[in-house]
């Protein structure tokens, strides 16, 4: 890893952080859900800096459609999407704090203290990488990924049928 | 990186590209080509009074017309003019190219809901539905092409077009990928998000002075990489008998750019949920149907 | 270094994530804290592909359907909300206690 891609590595994860930390603080929700979007794109950026091109590609792109999907939602169902009024919506902050802070330390002391084996210098090339994944997804994982696309169907078909609106049936 | 006088000559056909495409759009609205007309209109935009929505959402009213710029010239960056200008030959191009049109629907998503205006904001959500209805056709037709060229790289694309055009190859993937092309840069008959009749100008209403002339000038930044990725997907980019490639992709680019303005205007605007219907029920389908035609080729 | 870097980044973000599930009332901003954690578990899988293992691909198809999965948990979740909507006139969760006992 290049001296220069540390620093991206460095700066789009405090990024990441920052926005996903902006997600639950701020009062506007549509914000919030754009904020989400900049958090997964810093974090597409990481990708791109550790030499994962399809990857990273692919995770910005899809996170644009869904995190504006997102912020749609909001404006549909929550009160306040702009945020002008002072609403209180968290619950039992306190316990999730809690939770959150001994989580992450709990990830952070496991990453920090595991010895890790040394780290390996030069991964394939992007060109490499794209037509190895393909090789890999059409012989080795081809099951994986048809049980995926199949999931994939039957949660598009779930998720329409839980949200028609039935006629009210006479009692 | 390649020879700077190339990439100069790029820029310059680029820039000069932009200017033709804003006559021609005047040209289709009425009648004429008035030449003079797009610098005029910069130098208006330029020193407009500049006024602010009340209320509007500041971080997301700043940000949306550079965003959109930003995303239609990255677009446009990974898009090779000849074969020696490959400009940014990502190994990923052509998924590149579908990530910074998605960011396109969400500068406009910010720019409608910025302004704090209902119309604006109507406009912003109805392009989301137009996203949803012309993202499936986009997607597939490009992956089609891919297979093709059994690469992502768009100047492997261009060379695997050598034998015959993918405009020949794949009919059905050339129409959905135009027609979505089309719903993408929001012109008619699928310029609902700044529809003037209808939604009171929708998105772009409540910008005035440099931000609407970024979003204007980003528009057409994106119809001309569209053109461009029309030509280089499916009219096989720079390959062409006499003239020097870059020539070739700049003629196509404008062909393509000329008719994206003359197709729509027969048709009336089509509403987000008709474009939903024909884009689910009978595109989606279709382009299914052309991958599959482009297997059965590819195996033969 | 840079795994250390990856993985602190993917445990902060795990932290704050699981802090707005459990934190947020309402459905969209829990789904949304749900997303934090998947994708800190995608950067903790993709630099574990990068710098351990870089030419075993199954980690990048683990990424693929790590976000296939969060596609589809996004999707039913929005159905469900859209259901409840209509039904009840709100998402929070503080106002689903149909089901409980009292007491």
């Amino acid at each position: 890893m290049t001296p220069l891609q540390l620093l991206f590595l460095g700066v789009f994860g405090l990024a990441a952080v920052w926005f996903g930390w902006r997600v639950f603080r701020t009062k506007s929700m549509v914000r919030s859900a754009l904020s989400l979007l900049a958090a997964m794109v810093a974090l597409g950026g990481m990708f791109l800096a550790l030499d994962a091109e399809f990857l990273g590609v692919l995770q910005i792109m899809m996170m644009a459609g869904e995190m504006s999907i997102m912020a749609f939602f909001m404006m549909m169902y929550m009160m306040d999407p702009g945020g002008m009024s002072s609403m209180n919506m968290t619950h039992q902050q306190r316990p999730a704090a809690a939770v959150g802070i001994g989580a992450g330390v709990l990830v952070l002391a496991l990453a920090l203290l595991t010895p890790w084996p040394p780290a390996q210098a030069l991964a394939p090339s992007a060109t490499q990488q794209n037509h190895d994944l393909g090789i890999e997804l059409m012989t080795r994982s081809m099951m994986i990924f048809e049980t995926a696309g199949t999931s994939i169907l039957v949660a598009m078909i779930a998720a329409v049928a839980t949200a028609l609106a039935y006629p009210q049936q006479p009692d | 990186m390649e020879n700077p006088l190339t990439l100069l000559v790029v820029l310059l056909l680029f820039g000069g590209g932009v200017y033709a495409l804003a006559v021609l759009e005047y040209w289709s609205v009425a009648g004429q080509l008035a030449w003079g007309r797009p610098a005029r209109l910069v130098l208006h935009l330029l020193l407009q009074e500049e006024i602010r929505p009340r209320q509007s959402d500041t971080v997301l009213y700043e940000t949306a017309p550079v965003l959109f710029l930003a995303a239609a010239a990255l677009a446009a960056a990974v898009l090779p003019w000849s074969a020696d200008a490959p400009l940014l030959g990502l190994a990923t191009g052509a998924l590149f190219v579908n990530a910074a049109f998605a960011y396109v629907m969400v500068a406009m998503l910010m720019g409608g809901w910025a302004v704090n205006g209902v119309y604006a904001m109507l406009g912003g959500w109805r392009f989301l539905g137009q996203l949803i209805a012309y993202s499936m056709p986009l997607v597939m037709a490009l992956t089609a092409t891919v297979m093709r060229a059994e690469s992502m790289l768009p100047a492997r694309i261009v060379t695997s077009q050598l034998a015959l055009w993918n405009i020949v190859y794949q009919p059905i993937g050339f129409g959905l990928f135009y027609l979505a092309a089309l719903a993408l840069a929001f012109l008619p008959p699928f310029d609902f998000p700044v529809a003037a009749g209808e939604l009171a100008g929708g998105v772009w209403a409540e910008f005035t002075g440099t931000r609407l002339l970024l979003f204007r000038l980003g528009r057409l930044l994106l119809i001309m990489t569209l053109a461009l990725a029309v030509t280089v997907f499916f009219l096989g980019g720079w390959q062409g008998p006499w003239l020097p490639g870059f020539a070739w992709t700049f003629l196509k680019t404008l062909l393509v750019a000329a008719s994206f303005f003359g197709v729509g205007r027969y048709l009336p605007r089509l509403r987000y949920d008709q474009l939903l219907e024909w884009s689910w029920k009978y595109a989606t389908p279709a382009a299914l149907v052309n991958i599959l035609w482009v297997g059965i080729l590819l195996l033969l | 270094m840079a795994l250390t870097i990856c993985l602190s980044i993917a445990a902060v973000l795990f932290g704050i994530g699981l802090y707005g599930v459990i934190s947020q009332t309402n459905l969209v901003m829990i789904m949304m804290g749900v997303e934090l954690m998947l994708a800190a578990a995608m950067l903790n899988l993709v630099a574990f592909w990068r710098l351990l293992h870089p030419h075993t691909y199954a980690l990048q198809l683990f990424v693929l359907v790590v976000m296939t999965v969060m596609a589809l948990e996004a999707a039913v979740g929005f159905a469900l909300a859209t259901q409840r909507f209509r039904s009840r006139g709100s998402v929070e969760v503080e106002e689903a206690a149909d089901l409980k006992e009292n007491a």
